[in-house]
């Protein structure tokens, strides 16, 4: 079976697990815990007892010193939704290895962590019509999930990122970390981030951008072609086009950035093309996306 | 303002129209396809363009290729500034420098005026422009090429210095119009008072000739003759005075033999006449003079002298084509006065000392001495039986004429075959037959060469000269050592062997150069009286000025050059180009366009 990832980034994953900011209210009990209170062994806090209390929970050394009823309370432990979001539009395939290709390596790296973590991991294919994504747990469904990945999409071009992401958001997907893996070349990728967080998920921007996205080596007067059906511009590809350019793309990755982290989420660029050990150790490791 | 070519501007519309005609075609783009392209800048100028139309839009790269091309064209079309001047942008500047430009018409003498306006020319020479000066003396020379260094210049022109000779204006003309090599818009500069030569066979080419008369006229008094004769009244010594003035004029004149007076009379020389003066020669004397003093405005004419030795001039009669090396060998020698003629004269040359004749069938003479060159003709020395072709030297005989001359390697295409008859004596010989015949009778002698100098390669050869100089001395006899009378101004030559030297007038002395036995003598160019000295040897050299041309000292308002008259200009209009600004602002401009492209490319 193909894991999609080597072997060595797999052990690097190993005991950690995808550390939201913030807790997400679970379905299920789970092994991720909560600010409910709940049954867990994880120590909370102490309140006043209150009639018909469980007395398992009373603090009886504190009743012997004190003489007062103390309960202790308990965090709750619950599964986290993790949604995958893989930007499956045409401007995905550019790039030498493709994005896409890097999308379902970064996604295979996640969604291994969380399937360890024992959260309830959904891939989904944005912008494509597909049957309701299965929800794995455990690792026994790394399997499963890296079977989903590699699996081929359907002949329908998908639209835009903004539109992909805002059907996920009218739908009833649970709330819960949301990280999308796209390259968000769309204008109107920074507003479908700030609705991903309005719907109340906690979102991690990954933004995966090739050579020719960074650094595009074009020469001459060109007739550049949307990828993804926009309009046409001509240019002549001089260093003035070029630095304009860089200058675009440095803003509208600063406002992806600015959207994610304002709602509390997280955001990353990749080089198509970098190691993924290397994202894995200093971005999150380093960083705190996973612990 | 006017334009040189102004068919050059016409060139601005269609250029024009296809430099906006490039900015109105709309590109045709090359299909890229990258992830999106709204981040890519909406508008972008287009600095290039290669196919379709559209609309003009305001471009300073337009602008800038449309004001270097007014630039560019309209330096093509030169535009040019009338001004008044002597000087173009390349002039040739020809120095009148012979004796009547020492006339004092104009203070403080026609030549010193001609150089001031030479000065004025250099130094109102604008950057780029180029002149050079040619004095056109008795031999024209080069005083600096074209340039525009004034400083330098002006210190050239400052030391030149006038001469009492004739100048060959002609041949400075030419080499005028040599230096300037067919540029356009050259000029030649001719300062002069026209007192020269007509000249023919002149051609300036591409250049224009400006003449500037210097002068405004006078009267002159010249001694146009000075002669001894023996009559039978004795030994005569006659005088003549010319007034080339156009009123009667009185002068003194004095003659003098060896140095002291003998006779001096007051003499009235109506306008345009000649006035004689004869008195008995004291018997003796080995140089005569005569002094006048007119003041007229020419002094260089108011000398002469003559010696009484007889060999102490030669008349030689060239008989036959020209032949410019075989005149200049002759010329070398001071006594020589050459006449040329195609055929030998009725009377058959018997005023000539020497008669020359050079590839012409030779004839009986009258003279004491007779050069044959090439064709034996009639003489009865020599009798001719064919050609022969390519001698070779064999070897010739001790004699004065073959002295220092070396027949050894000289190529001969055809010589004569002839035999010596009677007395004559063969001094150099080929394979196949005489080369060098001579006869030497009381009174006459003769010699003969079989083959011309033109079909040989004789005259490239040193040893020609000499064996002119040797042959001159055999057929005129030699020069005695008492004063030598040379024309001022005409170079000669004298034989020495370890040093020669001559001094000037005003003292100065001059080592001479040495050349195969021979020392030229080139400073005579003023009338006075020099000491020569040669190996040890002092002789007194007296030159003077015996010339109609150089003593008529009216300006010449009008010049015959080669085909055409060339009238004298007071000051031409010099048309002063101005396409080096332009040149400079339509590199300036593109270099901007060229860094406005770059920045943007």
């Amino acid at each position: 079976m193909d894991l999609l990832l080597p072997a060595r980034s797999l052990r690097m994953l190993e005991g950690l697990r995808l550390a939201p900011r913030a807790s997400h209210p679970g379905r299920i009990r789970g092994e991720r815990l909560t600010r409910r209170a709940g049954l867990s062994i994880e120590f909370a806090d102490y309140r006043e007892y209150s009639e018909g209390d469980d007395l398992r929970h009373l603090d009886w050394n504190v009743l012997a010193r004190l003489d007062s009823p103390v309960m202790r309370t308990y965090r709750d432990e619950e599964d986290l939704a993790v949604h995958l979001l893989l930007d499956d539009s045409p401007s995905m395939s550019f790039g030498d290895p493709t994005k896409a290709q890097v999308a379902r390596e970064l996604a295979a790296a996640l969604g291994y962590t969380g399937l360890l973590g024992g959260d309830a991991v959904t891939p989904l294919r944005l912008g494509r019509r597909q049957p309701p994504p299965p929800v794995m747990r455990g690792r026994a469904a790394y399997g499963r999930f890296v079977s989903w990945l590699s699996r081929e999409p359907g002949e329908e071009i998908p639209g835009p990122l903004s539109d992909s992401v805002r059907s996920f958001v009218a739908s009833k997907a649970r709330k819960g970390l949301a990280i999308v893996l796209s390259d968000g070349l769309d204008p109107e990728a920074p507003a479908a981030v700030r609705a991903l967080v309005g719907r109340g998920h906690e979102v991690w921007f990954i933004q995966i951008l090739s050579d020719l996205d960074l650094d595009p080596d074009l020469e001459g007067d060109l007739r550049l072609v949307d990828g993804e059906g926009g309009n046409a511009v001509d240019i002549t590809a001089n260093s003035h086009a070029l630095r304009l350019y860089r200058e675009n793309l440095a803003r509208h990755n600063a406002a992806l950035s600015e959207a994610a982290r304002r709602g509390g989420g997280r955001y990353a660029l990749f080089r198509a093309g970098d190691p993924i050990d290397a994202f894995i150790r200093d971005v999150l490791r380093r960083e705190g996306w996973v612990k | 303002m006017s334009f040189a070519r102004p068919d050059f501007l016409l060139l601005f519309l269609p250029l024009a129209a296809i430099i906006i005609a490039l900015y109105l075609l709309r590109m045709r783009r090359k299909n890229f396809m990258v992830p999106a392209t709204f981040l890519w800048p909406a508008k972008t100028e287009e600095i290039r363009a290669n196919a379709l139309f559209q609309r003009l839009k305001p471009s300073w790269l337009l602008f800038l290729q449309l004001l270097a091309l007014t630039a560019i064209v309209a330096g093509f079309a030169r535009p040019q500034f009338a001004q008044r001047g002597l000087a173009g942008e390349t002039t040739v500047i020809v120095l009148d420098s012979s004796a009547s430009m020492g006339a004092t018409d104009v203070l403080p003498s026609r030549f010193s005026d001609a150089k001031a306006l030479a000065r004025e020319a250099i130094q109102a020479a604008r950057p780029g422009d180029q002149i050079a000066l040619i004095e056109a003396g008795p031999v024209p020379r080069v005083i600096f090429p074209l340039g525009n260094d004034a400083a330098r210049q002006t210190s050239a022109l400052d030391a030149i210095k006038g001469t009492d000779a004739e100048a060959d204006v002609g041949e400075a003309l030419r080499l005028a119009s040599a230096v300037v090599a067919n540029r356009d818009g050259a000029r030649l500069v001719l300062l002069s008072d026209g007192d020269f030569e007509p000249i023919k066979d002149f051609s300036a080419g591409k250049a224009a000739v400006v003449y500037r008369k210097i002068g405004i006229g006078g009267t002159n008094i010249a001694i146009e003759a000075l002669g001894v004769s023996d009559t039978t009244r004795g030994r005569q010594l006659y005088a003549g005075l010319k007034n080339y003035g156009g009123q009667p004029w009185e002068t003194s004149l004095s003659l003098y033999a060896d140095g002291k007076v003998v006779d001096s009379v007051r003499l009235k020389v109506a306008a345009h006449s000649t006035v004689g003066h004869t008195i008995a020669a004291p018997a003796g004397a080995r140089l005569y003079e005569a002094k006048i003093d007119p003041q007229d405005v020419l002094k260089a004419d108011d000398y002469a002298a003559i010696s009484s030795d007889p060999t102490a001039s030669l008349r030689v009669l060239m008989v036959g084509k020209p032949d410019p090396f075989l005149e200049r060998a002759l010329a070398l020698d001071p006594r020589v006065t050459l006449d040329k003629a195609a055929e030998l004269p009725p009377d058959g040359g018997s005023t000539y000392d020497v008669v020359v004749f050079d590839g012409v069938p030779a004839q009986p003479t009258a003279s004491r001495g007779t050069l044959i060159l090439g064709d034996a003709g009639t003489s009865n020395f020599v009798a001719a039986s064919g050609v022969d072709k390519s001698p070779k030297f064999l070897r010739s005989e001790t004699s004065p004429i073959m002295k220092g001359v070396d027949l050894n390697g000289v190529f001969i295409d055809n010589a004569q075959r002839v035999t010596a008859s009677g007395d004559a004596e063969v001094i150099a010989r080929s394979a196949t037959g005489p080369l060098i015949i001579v006869q030497s009778k009381p009174n006459r002698r003769q010699l003969y060469v079989a083959f011309s100098p033109l079909e040989s390669d004789f005259p490239l050869q040193v040893a020609f000269p000499i064996f002119i100089a040797n042959a001159l001395d055999f057929l005129g006899g030699t020069a005695g050592n008492g004063p030598l009378v040379v024309a001022s101004g005409r170079p000669f030559a004298t034989p020495a062997q370890k040093a020669a030297s001559i001094q000037t007038p005003d003292g100065g002395k001059t080592d001479l150069a040495i050349v195969n036995g021979l020392a030229t003598v080139r400073e005579t160019r003023n009338v006075g009286n020099y000491t020569l000295t040669t190996d040890g040897k002092s002789r007194p050299v007296v030159a003077t000025l015996r010339s109609p041309r150089e003593s008529d000292v009216a300006p010449v308002a009008q010049l015959a050059l080669g085909n055409r008259a060339v009238k004298s200009t007071q000051s031409p209009l010099r048309f002063a180009d101005y396409w080096r600004p332009l040149a400079v602002l339509a590199l300036l401009v593109l270099a901007g366009e060229w860094w406005l492209f770059a920045r943007r490319s």
